[in-house]
């Protein structure tokens, strides 16, 4: 699994198969996990911010596979569809052919700060523990989720559905979320800071500058922060950190 | 459909492979992981957050239930994942004019494949194997990833500055303190939310609208009961 991991990084890809079902008012199972989600976007955030841990995530439902139909840039492609002298029967033996899925995946794709462990279950251990009920709300048309009722069965059902990532590339960084967005809070602030006491007085922008160390506390990651997944200027400061 | 979430996109593209051509890609990817020198072009693109391929042989989609029928494919797939600022013009221009040839490496020989110049023919291909997201989730939706990324170093400066100059007094203090910002200038910035921050932010947004226009206070709250009582009064909210 160590492709799935690039420093202290994780790249989670989870296919999980969706139920080929129809509920009573005939509307497919997939389709309804496809209206949930679309759901969350109408809240006031993602379910998604409570998740500890999490950068970026995203989920989208799989409905088949895709083949690009014109002609492409491989030699074979371009032999077979272009001369003329090439036997038929050649010629649709090189087509490509058409692939079709059996049943819907729900993709759930998550880079989340696993820490030197890569600890892949304490990060899923969190997810279920602070949103487990709208887990079950997504989750509940697949196969294989009847069984899942606590956090470890839901670790064990996520592995059963993981794909190991071929690469994984990090061209952020990969520290803990609390530390980036203290860091992005810090960032914010001393921009202000700088504007605000342009061509002040030595010994005036020394004591402010205390006054904005005392303020924002940068070394400190329980003092004032940004709040995961913010999207307002208005809301993005949380002054104290939620616990649990 | 949310490909947007604040500053960063996400692209999901699932592409065939030849099942027995596989290996060619594997190989290239197990090079790029080994010799981490050859994504000196990636890097480049410093417009990234998060980006990863996951290939799937044709027998390894997930199967975990008797009742789910098993897949019959011909080939096998590559799921390409990335998470970058910016619009998908630019992002997938700047892919062809920065790392054409490790663009067809890591797509060599993926059915079809138009190769990464001339650009329209990739757009294309692209465009077709591409799927939308329906639900994105970003921690800093008003940060880019350079954001992320010089947060730290103005992060641990502060710090350093801050314990460097705690004895120094004067004029000393403003000479380092001068000396701080211009090593930070390329660091330094204020961050604010692009014009539309997200789809979902931009669909809240529209629905609180209404509800403040439409509805007496105290009115019925919206369908699913999600949006918070709040919504009536954030704009009268100043935060720092």
């Amino acid at each position: 699994m160590s492709s799935n991991i690039s420093g202290n990084a994780y790249a989670l890809t989870i296919l999980s198969p969706i139920k080929d079902g129809f509920t009573q008012d005939e509307i497919a199972y997939a389709d309804i996990v496809r209206d949930r989600l679309q759901g969350w976007n109408a809240e006031h955030n993602s379910p998604m911010a409570l998740v500890p841990q999490t950068y970026l995530c995203r989920y989208f439902v799989l409905d088949d596979v895709y083949l690009e139909s014109l002609p492409g840039g491989s030699a074979i492609d371009t032999l077979v569809d272009w001369l003329p002298f090439v036997p038929d029967t050649l010629r649709r033996w090189a087509w490509p052919k058409e692939d079709h899925l059996k049943s819907r995946y729900l993709v759930f794709s998550c880079n989340f700060h696993g820490g030197p462990k890569a600890d892949l279950d304490g990060y899923l251990r969190g997810m279920w523990n602070a949103i487990g009920d709208r887990i079950k709300e997504i989750w509940g048309y697949c196969h294989g989720f009847d069984q899942v009722d606590n956090a470890d069965k839901f670790i064990d059902y996520m592995k059963k559905c993981q794909l190991t990532a071929t690469l994984f590339f990090v061209g952020s960084n990969d520290d803990p979320l609390e530390e980036q967005l203290k860091a992005l809070y810090l960032k914010q602030e001393f921009a202000k800071f700088a504007i605000d006491n342009q061509g002040l007085d030595a010994a005036t922008v020394k004591t402010n500058f205390q006054a904005f160390v005392d303020r924002v506390r940068p070394s400190e990651l329980d003092g004032p922060t940004w709040k995961a997944g913010a999207y307002r200027v208005d809301e993005l400061v949380e002054l104290k950190k939620n616990k649990g | 459909m949310s490909n947007i979430a604040g500053k960063a996109y996400a692209m999901n593209v699932i592409t065939p492979i030849r099942p027995y051509t596989t290996w060619v890609n594997k190989f290239i990817f197990w090079i790029a992981v080994k010799i981490p020198g050859t994504l000196k072009g990636l890097i480049t693109l410093s417009l990234i957050h998060y980006a990863r391929w996951v290939i799937i042989g044709k027998d390894q989609f997930p199967h975990l239930d008797p009742k789910q029928p098993k897949e019959e494919l011909n080939y096998t797939y590559m799921m390409f994942f990335s998470n970058f600022n910016g619009s998908w013009d630019q992002y997938v221009d700047s892919f062809t004019f920065a790392i054409p040839g490790g663009l067809d490496l890591f797509w060599k020989w993926n059915i079809r494949y138009s190769k990464s110049v001339p650009l329209t023919p990739f757009h294309d291909y692209i465009r077709y194997n591409q799927i939308e997201t329906i639900h994105y989730y970003n921690a800093y939706p008003l940060a880019a990833s350079n954001d992320v990324k010089s947060a730290k170093t103005v992060k641990s400066s502060l710090i350093k500055f801050e314990q460097d100059t705690r004895n120094v007094s004067g004029d000393n203090f403003l000479k380092l303190y001068n000396a701080l910002l211009r090593g930070l200038q390329h660091d330094m910035g204020d961050m604010y939310p692009t014009p539309i921050v997200s789809m979902s932010a931009h669909q809240v947004e529209r629905r609180q609208k209404w509800h403040a226009a439409n509805l007496p206070e105290g009115g019925a709250g919206p369908t699913g009961g999600t949006a918070p009582k709040e919504a009536h009064g954030h704009s009268a909210k100043k935060g720092k």
